[in-house]
């Protein structure tokens, strides 16, 4: 399973400001897990379901397209 | 049409706003109270959003100290701004859920509204793109800065109408070297009151949001945010 960019409209590309979670961290559904950026909006990304963070794709600083994987998370 | 409750806050500060802001987002989030739009001033306070560098405030301490302007970090997306006497400030509390879940769009809508106040003042001004708020030229005339949670907005807008005094060159606005910040009352030909601002601001809000705006009773907000 993975957390993905959200769909946000006309946006076509954020930028992943902060990690909230790092990996080998266990994250509850709906858990806030980064901080995403597009035209001074910042957008909590919410994680789809409860699990363990295995791998940060994108870091900070990076840049994501809507529906682009930014972890990859394995369930309990 | 939708309705929305307004409140019209007067001069809050800073702290005391963002409190009541993230209570209430929270409180939107978990489908306890309806969408709102507060409408307020801020006393001089600068304030850094998530792209902020400590060096975009150009004053050191004790000038800040000495001129009685605090300064936040702050969640909302963007740079260093400042907020005092003389700007209009509209925070809507919305479920973008119900708005077409649409970050483009709500902050185009943001803009729209600092754009048609301008108008109405006989002052043009316009976008510049990559470049989110309302423009004269290079200087910056209104600025927009949001965060969202579970959809739900904090942050908003701001429009400088009668900066009094304009203490933007504190900082480097918007982390952006070279820009300065312009007031409605600079560059309009007639005369430019708060007050009328605040209330052109509501009357586009509702237009370009697609809403009706109900005034919010004091006791009630109270309530939400106790």
């Amino acid at each position: 399973m993975e957390i993905t960019v959200p769909a946000l409209g006309e946006v076509e590309e954020v930028t992943v400001l902060q990690w909230l979670k790092g990996e080998g961290e266990e994250v509850e559904a709906g858990e806030a897990v980064v901080e995403v950026e597009a035209d001074k909006a910042v957008f909590v990304v919410e994680s789809p379901a409860a699990g363990r963070i295995t791998r940060i794709l994108i870091g900070a600083g990076d840049r994501a397209r809507p529906g682009q994987p930014l972890a990859e998370l394995q369930p309990p | 049409m939708k309705q929305v409750a307004c409140a019209d806050l007067g001069v809050v500060p800073y702290g005391e706003a963002l409190l009541l802001q993230r209570r209430l987002q929270q409180l939107r989030r978990e489908g306890r109270v309806p969408d709102l739009l507060l409408a307020l001033q801020h006393p001089p306070v600068i304030t850094v959003g998530r792209l902020g560098k400590p060096e975009h405030i150009l004053a050191p301490p004790r000038v800040l100290a000495k001129l009685g302007v605090e300064v936040h970090w702050v969640e909302r997306g963007g740079d260093v701004t400042y907020h005092g006497p003389g700007q209009l400030i509209l925070y809507p509390i919305f479920d973008l859920r119900e708005h077409g879940r649409d970050l483009r769009r709500f902050i185009a809508s943001l803009e729209e509204v600092m754009l048609r106040v301008a108008r109405a003042f006989g002052v043009e001004a316009h976008r510049h793109p990559g470049f989110p708020g309302i423009w004269l030229g290079l200087k910056k005339l209104g600025s927009v800065g949001v965060h969202v949670r579970g959809w739900v907005t904090m942050h908003g807008l701001a429009l400088n109408v009668d900066l009094k005094p304009n203490l933007f060159p504190l900082i480097v606005p918007c982390g952006l070297h070279g820009v300065e910040a312009a007031s409605l009352a600079e560059v309009a030909s007639q005369p430019v009151s708060l007050e009328e601002a605040h209330r052109l601001a509501r009357e586009a809000f509702s237009q370009v949001v697609g809403v009706e705006l109900v005034p919010l009773d004091a006791e009630v907000l109270s309530k939400w945010s106790a």
